[in-house]
C-alpha cells in the first residue's frame, strides 16, 4: 500500500468534513479566478497598448479640444508614421442610458495607426471609407444591438446637436470589426469626422485628441518633445504621452480598483486558511493514537511528517483545481452574456500560475503545524492519550 | 416536570459553557464570518458614502436646466439666448426688483494630480457668479477670501485640497496658457461641490474661449420642488430643447453611479458566505460529535430532542453573532471616514468618504445570522436525532 493511498484514505475518512473544507477552498479559488480575470480585463487597455503609439491631448485636460489644423502640422514631424484624430461624440442608441462609445475620426488613417489591433475585411473597410455616413461597428456592439452590415442606424449625441436642432444622426453600418487580441475590447464604433463636423451646430473644426504611430519606439521621446514644443505658448498647448501612460492614468482615475480586488481575494484566502488550518489540526489530533501505532509499526517520523503535509496539499490542490475549473465555465458564461460591458474575461496562464503558487503556500501553512505535531509525537504519549 | 423552555435554556447554557473546549474550531468559524461581514460592509459603506456626498449637494429649492439628453453638466451647452428665454418661465422666484433669481454656470474639466497615485485626474472647474453662492446656501469660505470678478482667481473646495496636490492657498496654477491664483478655500458641508474649483463665470468664459455660452442654469424656485411652470414653458417653445430637474433629483441620479458596487459587494460576500458557511457547518458538526454522549445522556434523563436541537442552533447563532459584531466593529474602525475619489457621472473626480450607517450594520448582522442559522440547523437536526441508546454504551 503506497503512502499516497493512505493519505487519500485519511483525507476522505470523515466524508462530511472533507467535503466541507474542500468546498471552502473551492469557493476561495473561484473568487480568485474570477477577480483576477476581471482585473486583467480592466488592465487590458494598458497591457495591449503598443510601444510605438502616442496620444496627444490638450494640456489643460483631454476633454478640452485641439484645433484640426494641428493634425497637418504633426504629420510632417520626422519619426511619425501616421496620425489619426478623434472626437468624442457622446453617442447613445435610442435611450440616453444605452451609451455607445462613438468616435469621429479621419477614416483613412484609422487603420494606419491602429491596424495592429483592429481586424476588418478589406472590402468592408473600403466601403466604409467611401460612405461618409458609414459606421464601423465593434463586434461587441453589433452583437448587443443586433446590427448587421447594411442596416441604417440612428445614433444620438448627448453633447452635440445638428444644425436643424435635432440630436439624432443617421448612419449606415458598413463594417463590423473584431479585435486581433482576444482580450481587447470591441465596444465602440467609428464615424467620419467630416460628416460629424459639417452637420453639428457649434464649435466646428476642433478635434478631441490625436493617436500617433511612430516609426520606431526609440524615437518616441524625440517625437513627444517636438510636438509639445511646436505648440507651446499657443492657446492650445498639447501634452503628448505614450499610449501606455495615458491608459494607466485613465484607469487610475477610477480609483484603486486593483487594491479593492486584491483585498477581497486576500480576505477569501484568509477565511480558508483559518477554516482549513484548524480542521487539519483537529483531524491530526483525532488520529494521535493511530500515529502512535504507525510509529510503533516502524513508520519513520519523517515519513509521517511527509504524509500529513501531503494530506493538506492534496486537499488544497483538489479544491483549488475544481475552483479554477468552475471559474473558467463561469467566465465563459459571462463573456457570452450580451449585456456584459467588459472585454472577454480569460483565465490566462499567468493567473493559473499565481493560483498554483497560492495553493503551495496555503498547503504549506495549513499542513505545517499538524505535521510538526505528528513528527514530534512520542509513541508512549500517543498511545496513552485517549 | 421541567417546562420545555427551561430545558432548552439549560441545554443552551451547557453548550455555551463547553465552548472553551472547542475554542479554536469555534474561533475559526467566527473569524470567517467576521471577514465576510467586513467585506460586505466595505462595499456598502463605499457606495453609501458616495451617494451621501452627491445627494448632500442637491436642494429641492433649486432647479437645474441642462440641454435635453445631456444627463450631466459637462455635456450640456446652453446659448445666451436660451438662458434669457427659459429664465422668463413661470415658477422662478424673483428678487426685490422683480428679476428672476438664477445662476448661469460654466463647467469645464482641468487636470489635477491625485495624491494617492500621483497621476493626472479630471477636476471640475465651475464658472459661477455670486448668485450661485446664494442658491447653494451653505457655501462657506474657510480660509482666504472670495475670488474677485474679472480676475484670474479661483477658490477650491476642501476635498480638492485633501485629495489633489498643487492647490494650496496662494499657489498659482496653470491651465494651458492661463494662470490662476488660489485665493480661497471653501466648504459646502461635505457635499460634492467640495471636489470643485470655482472661478468667476465671465472670466472663465473668456479664458476658455466659451464666448457667451453656459452649460447649466440653476434657478431658485418659488415653491420648493415645483418645476411645472418651467416644464410647461419648455414644452411650448420649440427653441427650448432642455431638461429641467430639481437639483435634488439631478444629484440623486448622479449618486447612483456606484450602485454597481452594492451589487458586486453583495455577490462577492454571498459567495464568500458559502465558504464561511462550510466552516460554520464543520464547527457545529464537530461540536455535536463532541457532545454526543452528553446529549444522549440528557435525553435519557428526560430532556426532549427539541432542547437538543435548540441548544446546538443557539450555539451556532451566538458564534455567528459574535462574528458579525467583530466584522461590523472592525469595518467601522478601519473603513468609516476613509477618504478616496473616483470618476463620477460628470466624468470628473468626486472625493468622498466611506460612510457606515445603522442600516448597513443591520445588513452585516443579518448576513452573519443567516450563516449561523443555516450552519447550525443541520448539525442541530443531527443532535436532535441522536439515539438515546448511545448513553448506555459507555463511551464510543
Amino acid at each position: 500500500m503506497s503512502d499516497f493511498y493512505l493519505v487519500y484514505k485519511n483525507l476522505t475518512r470523515k466524508k462530511l468534513r472533507f467535503f466541507l473544507t474542500l468546498f471552502a477552498i473551492f469557493i476561495a479559488f473561484l473568487i480568485f479566478g474570477a477577480l483576477a480575470a476581471f482585473d486583467k480585463a480592466l488592465n487590458a487597455g494598458v497591457e495591449l497598448s503598443a510601444d510605438n503609439r502616442l496620444i496627444s491631448v490638450n494640456k489643460i485636460n483631454f476633454t478640452q479640444p485641439l484645433p484640426i489644423s494641428y493634425v497637418r502640422k504633426v504629420e510632417t514631424i520626422e519619426g511619425i508614421e501616421a496620425v489619426v484624430h478623434f472626437n468624442w461624440f457622446g453617442g447613445y442608441y435610442k435611450d440616453p442610458r444605452q451609451q455607445v462609445l462613438t468616435f469621429a475620426v479621419n477614416p483613412a488613417k484609422l487603420l494606419a495607426v491602429y491596424g495592429d489591433d483592429i481586424a476588418i475585411e478589406e472590402e468592408l473597410h473600403n466601403n466604409w471609407l467611401k460612405n461618409q455616413q458609414g459606421l464601423l461597428v465593434g463586434k461587441a456592439i453589433a452583437d448587443l444591438y443586433g446590427w448587421k452590415v447594411g442596416d441604417r442606424i440612428p445614433l444620438n449625441s448627448n453633447i452635440f446637436s445638428k444644425r436643424d436642432g435635432s440630436s439624432s444622426w443617421e448612419f449606415d453600418v458598413e463594417g463590423i470589426f473584431t479585435a486581433k487580441f482576444p482580450q481587447a475590447d470591441t465596444n465602440n464604433v467609428y464615424i467620419h469626422y467630416k460628416y460629424f463636423n459639417e452637420t453639428q451646430s457649434f464649435g466646428g473644426d476642433f478635434i478631441g485628441w490625436m493617436g500617433i504611430k511612430t516609426t520606431d519606439p526609440a524615437r518616441n521621446e524625440m517625437v513627444i518633445k517636438t510636438i509639445d514644443e511646436m505648440f507651446v505658448n499657443t492657446p492650445f498647448e498639447t501634452e503628448t504621452v505614450p499610449e501606455k501612460a495615458f491608459q494607466q492614468s485613465f484607469l487610475a482615475q477610477l480609483g484603486n480598483i486593483g487594491l479593492i480586488l486584491s483585498s477581497v481575494v486576500f480576505a477569501a484566502f484568509f477565511i480558508i486558511l483559518v477554516i482549513v488550518g484548524f480542521s487539519m489540526v483537529l483531524a491530526i489530533r483525532e488520529r494521535t493514537n493511530e500515529i502512535g501505532v504507525m510509529k510503533t509499526l516502524g513508520f519513520s517520523s519523517v515519513r509521517i511528517f511527509k504524509m500529513v503535509l501531503m494530506e493538506s496539499f492534496m486537499l488544497i490542490f483538489l479544491g483549488g483545481i475544481i475552483g479554477l475549473f468552475v471559474a473558467t465555465f463561469f467566465l465563459g458564461f459571462l463573456n457570452n452574456a450580451p449585456q456584459f460591458p467588459l472585454p472577454d474575461l480569460i483565465l490566462s496562464s499567468d493567473i493559473i500560475l499565481r493560483a498554483v503558487a497560492v495553493m503551495i503556500i496555503l498547503g504549506l501553512i495549513t499542513g505545517i503545524i499538524p505535521a510538526v505535531n505528528a513528527l514530534r509525537l512520542n509513541i508512549i504519549t500517543a498511545l496513552s492519550r485517549r | 416536570m421541567t417546562s420545555i423552555f427551561s430545558q432548552i435554556f439549560t441545554v443552551i447554557m451547557m453548550n455555551i459553557r463547553s465552548l472553551p473546549k472547542r475554542f479554536w474550531m469555534s474561533f475559526s468559524a467566527t473569524l470567517a464570518i467576521s471577514v465576510v461581514v467586513a467585506v460586505l460592509l466595505s462595499f456598502l459603506s463605499m457606495s453609501n458614502g458616495f451617494k451621501k456626498t452627491l445627494e448632500g449637494a442637491g436642494s429641492d429649492k433649486t432647479a437645474i436646466v441642462t440641454r435635453s439628453g445631456s444627463k450631466s453638466e459637462l455635456n450640456s451647452v446652453l446659448t445666451n439666448d436660451v438662458v434669457n428665454i427659459i429664465t422668463m418661465a413661470p415658477g422662478i422666484a424673483k428678487n426685490a426688483d422683480g428679476r428672476p433669481i438664477y445662476s448661469p454656470e460654466l463647467y469645464v474639466v482641468v487636470d489635477g494630480i491625485k495624491r494617492t497615485t500621483n497621476t493626472q485626474a479630471n477636476l471640475p472647474m465651475r464658472g459661477i457668479a455670486s448668485v450661485g453662492f446664494d442658491l447653494r446656501g451653505n457655501v462657506e469660505i474657510v480660509e482666504g477670501r472670495m475670488f474677485e470678478s474679472g480676475k484670474n482667481e479661483i477658490i477650491v473646495g476642501t476635498a480638492i485640497l485633501r485629495e489633489f496636490s498643487g492647490f494650496e492657498l496662494g499657489t498659482t496654477v496653470k491651465f494651458g496658457k492661463s494662470e490662476w491664483t488660489v485665493v480661497g478655500i471653501f466648504s459646502t458641508g461635505g457635499s460634492a461641490f467640495e471636489s470643485e474649483l470655482w472661478a468667476d463665470a465671465r472670466t472663465l468664459q473668456s479664458q476658455f474661449r466659451r464666448g457667451n455660452s453656459f452649460q447649466t442654469i440653476r434657478v431658485l424656485l418659488e415653491e420648493p420642488g415645483n418645476i411645472d411652470g418651467m416644464l410647461e414653458a419648455v414644452k411650448q417653445d420649440p427653441r427650448l430643447i432642455l431638461d429641467v430637474q430639481t437639483e435634488i433629483d439631478y444629484f440623486k441620479e448622479q449618486g447612483e453611479a456606484l450602485g454597481g458596487m452594492v451589487t458586486l459587494g453583495w455577490i462577492l460576500s454571498i459567495v464568500m458566505s458559502l465558504g464561511a458557511l462550510a466552516g460554520a457547518l464543520n464547527t457545529m458538526y464537530t461540536s455535536v460529535a463532541d457532545r454526543e454522549l452528553e446529549i444522549a445522556t440528557l435525553r435519557a434523563i428526560g430532556f426532549s430532542n427539541i432542547s437538543a436541537f435548540f441548544g446546538t442552533l443557539t450555539e451556532s447563532l451566538i458564534l455567528s453573532l459574535i462574528g458579525g459584531i467583530i466584522g461590523t466593529v472592525a469595518s467601522y474602525l478601519f473603513m468609516d471616514g476613509l477618504t478616496t475619489s473616483t470618476l463620477g457621472g460628470n466624468f470628473t473626480q468626486v472625493a468622498f468618504s466611506f460612510h457606515m450607517s445603522p442600516d448597513l450594520f443591520q445588513n452585516g448582522i443579518i448576513l452573519a445570522l443567516v450563516i449561523g442559522l443555516v450552519g447550525g440547523f443541520f448539525p442541530a437536526l443531527r443532535a436532535a436525532r441522536l439515539p438515546v441508546v448511545l448513553a448506555f454504551r459507555g463511551g464510543v
